[in-house]
């Protein structure tokens, strides 16, 4: 509110511009910030929009026509993914699987970025590169040993495989984001909460989580779209149909269809992307509008 | 036992190999409002947080109130501290930024809702407590961060450079109120800052720090008119003292120093100088007045800048630059010249190799 008046003020007191500067003046915002803003956002939302015009398609419009917009939409192809036998399940195990990979790393992360931002013991550095290795090295190496020592331990085929190596891969990279998130609330006012009595739990709770909200928002965010995206992991260390992701399943439905009916395959790609746009768009907003709220700076 | 509220002993502060402070000394009474001063980087601040436990002591001992507080933590000292930067909570209104350390330290509902209504009062803050830090003024904030100190209800306020992020004007009102504030509540308070005119006018002992030690405490005007060593007179004043070195010669019976280029300066009775000591002659700048009288030393002005009330001007006397202070309007311009006197009741004299008053 604030600040929108301050800008009224300002372009009242500019000086009178000629007419081609005022258009250009005017338009600048549209220019420099608008078109690019617009041509991203269809960069990016093409692919989409199109599986999901492909997906209200009947099976032979796909190849007969070269139109975009379907000629009579419908919803059959959707209907047929639903009736997959094992979809249920496929989503179940990927709301499962994001859920723990998403949770535990987060309190594992909280905590471990908490002592790396603030506490000063020995080799924190050398340890925080340390915790970057699993992600340094290309995942599809690690595949074969992985498949070995799992199926010593006998988790082959278990959750407690998902689990594992997808919190072992999201821990890395949620502490990283939250360190730089956490180093940049000033100590100072961690410092009045110490003053104010609040123990460390309380500091983090109270004073450090809130302010890194973002952070901590940002970094569920990633936890989110890398467990529900995950396929590695799960293409080499599940091996039963009713242990598969969704995009496993997807990966696996090319081969299981005899004729390659492409609605039915973007049908169940737009179901598989959605919750992930839903889940982002929900917790976008959250973060937009506690920057705004300046709650955080 | 002992009267002082806040006692230092021998108290000396490493960081890795680095010796910041080198045993403190300082013994503070029951509401007094001492303030420390000195250069950046002197170790105020870093003795202000080590009285407030947010620091390690590698030596030494800190009492407040009669009990040695080194292994208390931070939140049982009985200490409130105010930032420079103020370092309120950015989410929390401002009615949740005053009762934080209540909440924190599970104070009963009621005396928390009197707490912030008082402190609000006091403060000027009863319209502002449902606001957010980041929407109020510099001022505003630095209100809060008052009232978040008051609320604990301290037995010493601890102040880092309170006021140092307020533009001029609002900084010399919140002086004013902290003074007042002081005043009414006689609640002991050390004061750090660098702001000379803050450290004499609230102080009513100023504590003056250089490179980790302790160079003079006292009352502000004793310390002004009575610096113990050349750091002091050097650093307090603005402009500062003029420090000319020069030597002891005896002249018929009579004193005078000799500057560096000959020139004669007169000398008050002084016993313990002797002939051809070398000294350290110290005038403040307003102590240096024009005069009409031909005895008077000869110089050329070389800047003469009018600051309102009071000019302030510099002139060469045969190579040696000094500082003036007039609080007459002057006619004169730079490239003028002019006699002036020294009013040598007001000389403050310096061992060189010691650098302490003689
Ligand atoms: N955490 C730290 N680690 C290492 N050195 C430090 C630390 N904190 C302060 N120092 C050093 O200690 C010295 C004293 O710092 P301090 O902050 O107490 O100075 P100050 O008198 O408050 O200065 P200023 O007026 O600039 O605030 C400085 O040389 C500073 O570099
Ligand atoms: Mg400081």
């Amino acid at each position: 509110m604030n600040r929108q008046m301050t800008r009224t003020e300002e372009s009242t007191l500019r000086p009178e511009p000629g007419i081609l500067q005022d258009w250009l003046g005017r338009y600048r915002r549209f220019f420099l910030i608008g078109l690019p803003l617009a041509f991203l956002i269809i960069w990016t939302m093409v692919p989409i929009l199109w599986a999901f015009l492909a997906s209200l398609k009947n099976p032979l419009e796909i190849y007969e026509s070269s139109t975009f917009f379907p000629r009579s939409p419908s919803l059959a192809a959707y209907q047929t993914v639903l009736a997959i036998d094992g979809f249920g399940k496929w989503i179940f195990n990927s709301v499962l699987v994001t859920a723990v990979a998403t949770i535990v790393p987060l309190i594992l992360s909280i905590l471990a970025a908490y002592g790396f931002a603030r506490y000063l013991f020995a080799f924190r550095h050398v340890l925080l590169l340390l915790y970057l290795i699993p992600r340094i090295i290309p995942r599809v190496s690690l595949i074969v040993p992985l498949n070995d020592l799992m199926t010593d331990l006998g988790l082959i085929n278990t959750y407690w495989v998902l689990y594992l190596t997808y919190i072992a891969s999201a821990v890395p990279l949620s502490t990283w984001i939250l360190v730089g998130f956490f180093r940049a609330v000033p100590r100072e006012i961690e410092e009045s909460a110490t003053i104010d009595g609040a123990n460390m739990w309380n500091r983090l709770r109270h004073v450090i989580l809130p302010i890194a909200w973002p952070g901590v928002v940002t970094a569920a965010v990633l936890c989110i779209r890398e467990g529900w995206n995950e396929f590695a992991f799960v293409l080499a260390l599940v091996t039963e149909t009713g242990m598969r992701t969704l995009p496993y399943a997807l990966y696996m439905l090319k081969d299981s269809m005899g004729v390659q009916n492409y609605a039915v395959y973007n049908a169940f790609t737009i179901l598989t992307v959605l919750p992930l746009l839903i889940v982002y768009l929900l917790l976008e907003r959250r973060v937009v509008e506690s920057i705004v709220s300046g709650a955080v700076k | 036992m002992a009267t002082s509220y806040v006692e230092y002993r021998e108290l000396t502060k490493r960081f890795g190999s680095t010796q910041i402070l080198h045993g403190i000394n300082l013994q503070i009474e029951e509401s007094e409002f001492v303030v420390l001063v000195g250069p950046s980087g002197c170790g105020k601040s870093t003795l202000l947080r080590m009285t407030a436990g947010l620091e390690t002591i590698n030596s030494g001992e800190i009492s407040i109130a009669d009990r040695v507080v080194n292994r208390v933590r931070a939140k049982d000292r009985g200490i409130a501290m105010v930032f420079q930067s103020y370092a309120l909570y950015p989410h929390m209104t401002v009615a949740d930024n005053l009762s934080f350390g209540l909440k924190m330290n599970k104070t009963p509902l009621e005396r928390i809702t009197k707490s912030i209504a008082s402190a609000a009062s006091i403060l000027k803050l009863s319209q502002l407590l449902k606001r957010l830090p980041a929407q109020l003024s510099g001022g505003q904030r630095q209100r809060v961060a008052m009232g978040r100190a008051l609320v604990r209800e301290p037995e010493v306020f601890l102040f880092d450079e309170p006021l140092s992020n307020l533009d001029a004007k609002l900084r010399v009102g919140m002086r004013a109120e902290i003074k007042a504030l002081h005043q009414r509540l006689k609640t002991t308070t050390i004061y750090v800052t660098h702001d000379q005119i803050e450290a004499m006018t609230m102080a009513d002992r100023v504590v003056v720090m250089n490179d980790g030690r302790i160079e003079q405490v006292g009352a502000p005007l004793e310390i002004y008119d009575r610096p113990e060593n050349l750091f002091v007179a050097d650093f307090l004043g603005s402009p500062a003292m003029n420090l000319l070195s020069g030597k002891v010669v005896h002249n018929d019976g009579r004193m005078d120093f000799e500057l560096e280029n000959g020139i004669q300066l007169p000398l008050p009775d002084n016993s313990a100088l002797r002939s051809d000591q070398q000294i350290i002659y110290g005038i403040r700048p307003e102590h240096v007045a024009f005069t009409d009288d031909d005895n008077g030393l000869p110089v050329n002005l070389t800047l003469v800048e009018p600051a309102g009330w009071e000019t302030h001007l510099h002139a060469d006397l045969s190579g040696i630059s000094l500082r003036l202070l007039s609080v007459e309007r002057v006619g004169a311009r730079p490239g003028d010249s002019a006699r002036l006197a020294v009013d040598t009741s007001k000389l403050h004299l310096f061992d060189p190799t010691t650098g302490r008053r003689i």
